[in-house]
């Protein structure tokens, strides 16, 4: 009689156990990502800001090496990509967005004074200044997933507005100003 | 722009104005021969019916993109077509969605609410899904609307901890977002998980 009642909690507390055990599979859920007190992971004991995901790419600015830079971390491969020629030792990188095969970033970088948006090529490493030639502050780059479309607010008006500029720096043709 | 406007309006009601007066003499025909009075009746429904749908709004002016108010927080769509901002006109802060390809808003039915602020946008391959984050009971959420259902999730429903700049992957699966959760800022990715729409470029 006593083995019965125990067999028919033994039988309640397994339907309970998967119960909870399969509601554990709802979505959305929060992934678990590596920490890394190395700094060699998406996150580290230092501060890991402005997060922006593309395809299998995360971009993130982190002050893990003693100042601001930008870093690249693979989602497929779980390990960061190294950016040669990206972070200056003069520069601080903040706002970073990277097309969704990986090969653009855009940031903000502050040098001498000024900030300007950059453009990182990584297949051949070079750094572009995107506005060189513009006379006012910028700031909030994004790139869209293909690559081709940037956009960042500039307060050349007083106030800040969007600007929106193809790849080559060149803005695109959108009706400006309503007043 | 006020006075094409104006010029519109005003041919479209001499056009109208013609039109009652074709309905006028048509009715005059009608009262004539009452055999044809039912089917003048359905015509005219049906003229009405035409003339309420295919009432011309114009040739879609391209709306400016920028006001003179703040327009901050740029996010492109994967294609480059769309961009997501916050904008403080209109008296209030909202996030709005513009199309640069016709140069046009887009609305935005159910997302900017007067009792909440809404913040950081960030959107999909065409722009279907907009993640944010919302004030939603005095605490910022990561919060997900869907354009083509017109709902709202709120993905950090029960999350500790503070959370800030939400990003979505292209095709809508992952979320990125920062959080305070270890007392600094960390980064955090949500998995929509494998049975969403995923927002496909082709549209398949």
């Amino acid at each position: 009689m006593q083995f019965k009642i125990i067999n028919r909690f033994f039988y309640l507390g397994a339907i309970v156990l998967s119960g909870t055990l399969s509601s554990c599979s709802v979505y959305p859920r929060i992934l678990n990502f590596p920490y890394d007190p190395g700094g060699r992971s998406l996150n580290s004991p230092a501060g890991d800001i402005n997060p922006q995901i593309s395809g299998r790419y995360i971009v993130f600015g982190s002050d893990r090496e003693g100042r601001q830079d930008i870093y690249l971390y693979d989602n497929q491969d779980r390990r960061l990509i190294d950016l040669p020629g990206i972070n200056a030792l003069d520069t601080i990188a903040s706002h970073p967005a990277v097309s969704q095969d990986g090969n653009y970033i855009v940031f903000c970088g502050s040098r001498e004074g000024r900030t300007d948006i950059y453009l990182y090529n990584r297949p051949t490493r070079q750094l572009r200044n995107l506005t060189e030639s513009l006379k006012a502050e910028v700031r909030n780059p994004t790139i869209s997933a293909d690559g081709n479309t940037i956009s960042f607010e500039a307060g050349a008006q007083g106030q800040w507005n969007i600007m929106v500029i193809d790849r080559t720096g060149n803005g695109l043709n959108i009706p400006d100003v309503l007043r | 722009m006020l006075i094409t406007k104006a010029i519109l309006t005003t041919r479209f009601c001499l056009q109208f104005s013609k039109l009652l007066n074709f309905l006028a003499l048509c009715s005059q025909a009608v009262k004539k021969f009452p055999f044809y009075r039912s089917l003048s009746r359905w015509l005219a429904l049906s003229l009405a019916s035409f003339v309420v749908a295919c009432t011309p709004t114009g040739p879609q002016e391209p709306a400016g993109l920028n006001s003179r108010y703040t327009d901050e927080q740029p996010a492109l769509s994967g294609d480059g077509r769309y961009l997501a901002f916050v904008s403080n006109r209109e008296g209030s802060r909202n996030i709005l969605l513009y199309d640069l390809k016709s140069r046009q808003y887009v609305n935005l039915p159910l997302l900017n609410r007067r009792d909440a602020i809404a913040d950081s946008p960030s959107i999909s391959n065409t722009a279907r899904y907009i993640v944010y984050i919302a004030s939603d009971q005095g605490r910022p959420e990561v919060e997900l609307y869907d354009r083509v259902t017109r709902s709202i999730q709120v993905l950090t429903r029960g999350y500790n901890g503070w959370v800030r700049n939400p990003s979505i992957s292209p095709d809508g699966r992952y979320i990125v977002f920062e959080t305070g959760r270890r007392g600094q800022w960390d980064i955090e990715v949500i998995d929509r998980g494998p049975e969403i729409e995923l927002d496909r470029l082709d549209g398949v």
